[in-house]
C-alpha cells in the first residue's frame, strides 16, 4: 500500500477529462506490486495512448513497480523528436511487460 | 540562371551576378560558405567588412511542404563567431521565385546617415528613404509597408533595437497575416542590418515565374508522400498542431530539466500555470487561434495567436523557449505577463531567449525582483526609448552581467543558454557547448535515427552516448537548414525510414540531380566544417566550447546532477 502523485500531459488530459478523471497533481492510493501498466489500465487508457512514463523524473519501462511516494507522469505520443531521444523516451522498450 | 543580388549599402547600388558554383547551395550552406569566403573572420561585426547574407533554402519557393524557411547569416555581433539565424515568413519563398539565391548587404554608410529601405523586384532594387519608419516598432513598420506595397509582398525589418545596433537585436519577418511574429532572433543580426542603415526590405515577386522543377512528376510524387509523412506522425500531426512547442513545458519540467530562477532548479512549482495545455485553454477561451502556420505550405502549424484578457491580439508565434525564458526562468507565472514580454520583444526587435537571459541576470543583480513580471515588462520597454538601462538589457545576458557585476551568467560564446538545463539533458548541453553558433538548441534539433544511427539507450542524466548523439544531430540539422525546411519536420523524419530519402528525392527532382542521403549528410558536415573554420580564424579555441563553471560546481535538483564533460570529451563532438 502507498500513495503516488499523478499527472497526465497533453492530449491525455482531455481523454481523462472525458472520463471524469482528474489529471493534475492527483494523489492516488496504490496496492502492492502495482506497475505503471496497471495504472494506465486503471485509468481506462489504452497502452498506445501513452508513449512514456516518468517515474520521479526519469523515463522508465511500463512494467516498473510503483512505490509509496513516487511521482508519476504519463506522456502521450507527440513529444518533439529530438527530445524524445534526449530525454530517453525513444528505444526504451517502454512496452516490455505489456 | 540563379543569381546573387549584391547590394552596396554605402553607394546605394546593386548588381545581379551569376551564382556560379554557389548555385548548388542553399540556406545555411550558402550563408555560411559566403561568410567564410568573403568576411574577414577578425573584422568587427558592425564594420563595413561584415556582410548580411539572406538566403532561401534549396527547396524554397517550391510546393514542398514546410520549405519556406529563410536563413540569414553574418559574423555575429553577440558571439563574435559565425551565425546563421532561421525564420519563417514570406521572404524565402518570394526570393526563390525570383531565382535569387541570396541577397548580400555589403559595405555601410556613415553612422549618422539616415535609414533606407529596399524594395526588391525581379530585376531591380529601389533604395528609398525610410524616415517614416525609422524609430518605429516592427509592427508599425510592417503595417505601413503593407499599406503601401500591398499584402502580397514580403517584409523583413528591424525595430528600435536593431537601429541602436544592440547585440540582442533580431530581424523580424511578417507572417502571412502581417504580424511581426517571426524572428531571426539569435546572434544579434538585427544590429548588422542596423549598421548598414537598412530599416526594412520589401520583396515583391509580382512578375516572377514559378520555380522551375526539372522533373515535375517525381517532385509531386515525393511531396505527396512528404505531406502524408508529416500529417500522419503524432508529433507533427497532433502534438505540435494542438499545443505548439509549449507542449514541452510540462514534459521538460517533469524531467527535472526546466531551468528555474536562472538555472538554480530543474522544476518550477507553477509549471502547470505556464504549460502548453494551459495556453491552449486561454487561447480558446479568448477567441485566439490555437494553430496556424508561419508561412504558406506549412502543414504542421505550430504557431498560434494569443489574445489578452479583453480578447484583443497580444502576440503570435509563442514558443516554448519564450515561455520558459520569461516564465520559470524569472519565477513569473502569469501567462499574460509572459505574452506581453514576447510581444514587446517582437515589436522592438530583440531575441526573446537573449532577453530572458538579460532579465534573469537583472534579477540576479537585484535590479528588479524575482517574479516581478511587471518590472520585467517595464525594463524591456526601456529598449525602445534608448534609455541606458534598455541598452544594457538589449545587449544581452553577458553584457548585463558585466554592467551589474553578476557572475551567474548562463551563456556560451556570449549567447544565452535556452530552455533545457544541460545538467539534466546532457545531450543538449553538448550541443550548447560545441555548436559554432554559441548556446543554441536548434543547432542540434533534428536527425534521422536510422541513417545517423542515433539511438541506443540514451540516459539524459549520464554522459554515455550523448556526445555521439549531439554530433549527429548537429550534422542533420545543418542539412535540413540548407534545404530550407522547417526543423520541426525532423520530428517526423526521425521516426521514418524514408524521411531523408523523400527530402533528397525532392531536391533531385527540383534540380535534376541524383544525390543520395549520404550526399546530404556530407553537406551537413561541410556546413559545420565551414562554420568551425570561420570561428577558428576568428580566434575561438576549445576554451570557448565550455559551459559556465557553475554548471560544474552546483548540483541541479531534483536529480542533483552536475555537468561533468571534460574539455577533450567535448572536442570529439565537433566536426573538424
Ligand atoms: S511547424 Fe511551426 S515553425 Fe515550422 S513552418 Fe510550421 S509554423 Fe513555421
Amino acid at each position: 500500500m502507498g500513495t503516488i502523485l499523478f499527472n497526465a500531459f497533453a492530449s491525455l488530459q482531455q481523454k481523462l477529462k472525458d472520463k471524469n478523471q482528474e489529471f493534475a497533481n492527483v494523489t492516488i492510493q496504490i496496492p502492492h506490486d502495482y506497475t505503471a501498466a496497471d495504472l494506465i489500465k486503471d485509468m481506462a487508457l489504452a497502452p498506445e495512448d501513452v508513449e512514456a512514463v516518468f517515474i520521479n523524473g526519469t523515463v522508465k519501462p511500463f512494467d516498473s513497480i510503483l512505490h509509496d511516494g513516487d511521482r508519476i507522469a504519463l506522456v502521450p505520443p507527440g513529444t518533439p523528436g529530438p527530445y524524445r531521444v534526449f530525454l530517453g523516451m525513444k528505444n526504451k522498450n517502454n512496452r516490455s511487460g505489456n | 540562371m540563379s543569381k546573387l543580388l549584391r547590394i552596396n549599402t554605402k553607394e546605394k547600388t546593386y548588381t545581379f551576378e551569376e551564382a556560379g558554383e554557389l548555385a548548388a547551395l542553399g540556406g545555411r550552406a550558402l550563408t555560411s560558405k559566403m561568410i567564410l569566403d568573403e568576411v574577414p573572420a577578425t573584422c568587427h561585426p558592425l564594420s563595413k567588412s561584415n556582410k548580411l547574407v539572406i538566403a532561401p533554402g534549396l527547396l524554397g519557393g517550391t510546393p514542398a511542404f514546410n520549405s519556406g524557411r529563410l536563413s540569414v547569416g553574418a559574423k555575429s555581433p553577440l558571439t563574435g563567431g559565425i551565425k546563421e539565424s532561421n525564420a519563417g515568413g514570406l521572404v524565402a519563398q518570394k526570393l526563390a521565385k525570383m531565382d535569387i539565391k541570396a541577397v548580400v548587404l555589403e559595405d555601410k554608410p556613415e553612422i549618422d546617415d539616415a535609414f533606407s529601405m529596399l524594395v526588391i523586384k525581379k530585376d531591380s532594387v529601389e533604395f528609398l528613404p525610410a524616415d517614416e519608419y525609422a524609430g518605429q516598432g516592427t509592427n508599425a513598420t510592417i503595417n505601413g509597408l503593407w499599406d503601401k506595397y500591398g499584402k502580397r509582398t514580403a517584409v523583413m525589418c528591424i525595430g528600435q533595437a536593431g537601429e541602436q545596433r544592440l547585440t540582442g537585436a533580431s530581424i523580424q519577418l511578417a507572417d502571412p497575416k502581417g504580424h511581426a511574429g517571426r524572428a531571426c532572433g539569435r546572434g544579434g543580426l538585427g544590429a548588422v542590418m542596423g549598421s548598414k542603415k537598412i530599416k526594412a526590405i520589401v520583396v515583391d515577386d509580382t512578375s516572377a515565374d514559378k520555380v522551375p522543377v526539372a522533373d515535375p512528376e517525381a517532385f509531386k510524387e515525393a511531396n505527396k508522400k512528404w505531406g502524408r509523412l508529416l500529417k500522419d506522425h503524432p508529433v507533427t500531426g497532433q502534438g505540435l498542431p494542438s499545443f505548439g512547442t509549449a507542449i514541452l513545458v510540462n514534459i521538460v519540467n517533469e524531467a527535472g530539466a526546466l531551468p528555474t530562477k536562472n538555472f538554480r532548479e530543474g522544476r518550477f512549482e507553477f509549471a502547470q500555470d505556464i504549460s502548453g495545455e494551459r495556453m491552449v485553454e486561454l487561447i480558446n477561451e479568448r477567441g485566439g487561434v490555437p494553430t496556424e502556420g508561419c508561412h504558406p505550405g506549412c502543414v504542421i502549424r505550430c504557431s498560434q495567436v494569443y489574445h489578452d484578457k479583453n480578447g484583443k491580439y497580444l502576440t503570435s508565434g509563442f514558443e516554448y523557449e519564450t515561455i520558459w525564458g520569461f516564465g520559470s526562468n524569472l519565477l513569473v507565472k502569469d501567462y499574460d505577463e509572459i505574452a506581453m514580454m514576447d510581444a514587446i520583444c517582437d515589436d522592438v526587435g530583440v531575441d526573446t531567449i537573449e532577453m530572458a537571459g538579460s532579465l534573469g541576470v537583472a534579477m540576479e543583480g537585484g535590479l528588479i525582483q524575482w517574479g516581478d513580471g511587471q518590472a520585467a515588462i517595464d525594463l524591456l520597454n526601456k529598449i525602445k526609448t534608448g534609455d541606458p538601462l534598455g541598452k544594457i538589457i538589449g545587449n544581452g545576458a553577458a553584457f548585463t552581467g558585466k554592467a551589474l557585476g553578476v557572475d551567474r551568467v548562463p551563456v556560451v560564446k556570449n549567447q544565452t543558454i535556452p530552455a533545457y538545463d544541460p545538467r539534466a539533458v546532457k545531450g543538449v548541453g553538448v550541443t550548447y557547448a560545441t555548436s559554432p553558433m554559441g548556446a543554441d538548441h536548434t543547432a542540434g534539433y533534428s536527425v534521422t535515427a536510422n541513417i545517423l544511427k542515433v539511438g541506443g539507450d540514451v540516459n539524459p542524466l549520464k554522459k554515455e552516448n550523448n556526445i555521439e548523439l549531439s554530433k549527429n544531430l548537429q550534422i542533420a540539422t545543418a542539412a535540413i537548414d540548407a534545404a530550407g525546411l522547417c526543423l520541426f519536420v525532423a520530428f517526423a523524419v526521425l521516426d521514418s525510414d524514408n524521411g531523408i530519402q523523400l527530402i533528397v528525392d525532392m531536391i533531385n527532382a527540383r534540380y535534376g540531380l541524383s544525390l543520395t542521403p549520404d550526399d546530404v549528410i556530407a553537406l551537413g558536415k561541410s556546413i559545420l566544417e565551414n562554420e568551425n573554420e570561420f570561428n577558428r580564424r576568428a580566434g575561438f579555441t576549445k576554451k570557448d566550447d565550455q559551459l559556465p563553471s557553475f554548471f560544474k560546481d552546483e548540483r541541479l535538483p531534483p536529480h542533483n546532477t552536475t555537468w561533468d564533460f571534460t574539455e577533450e570529451e567535448l572536442q570529439t563532438a565537433k566536426v573538424s
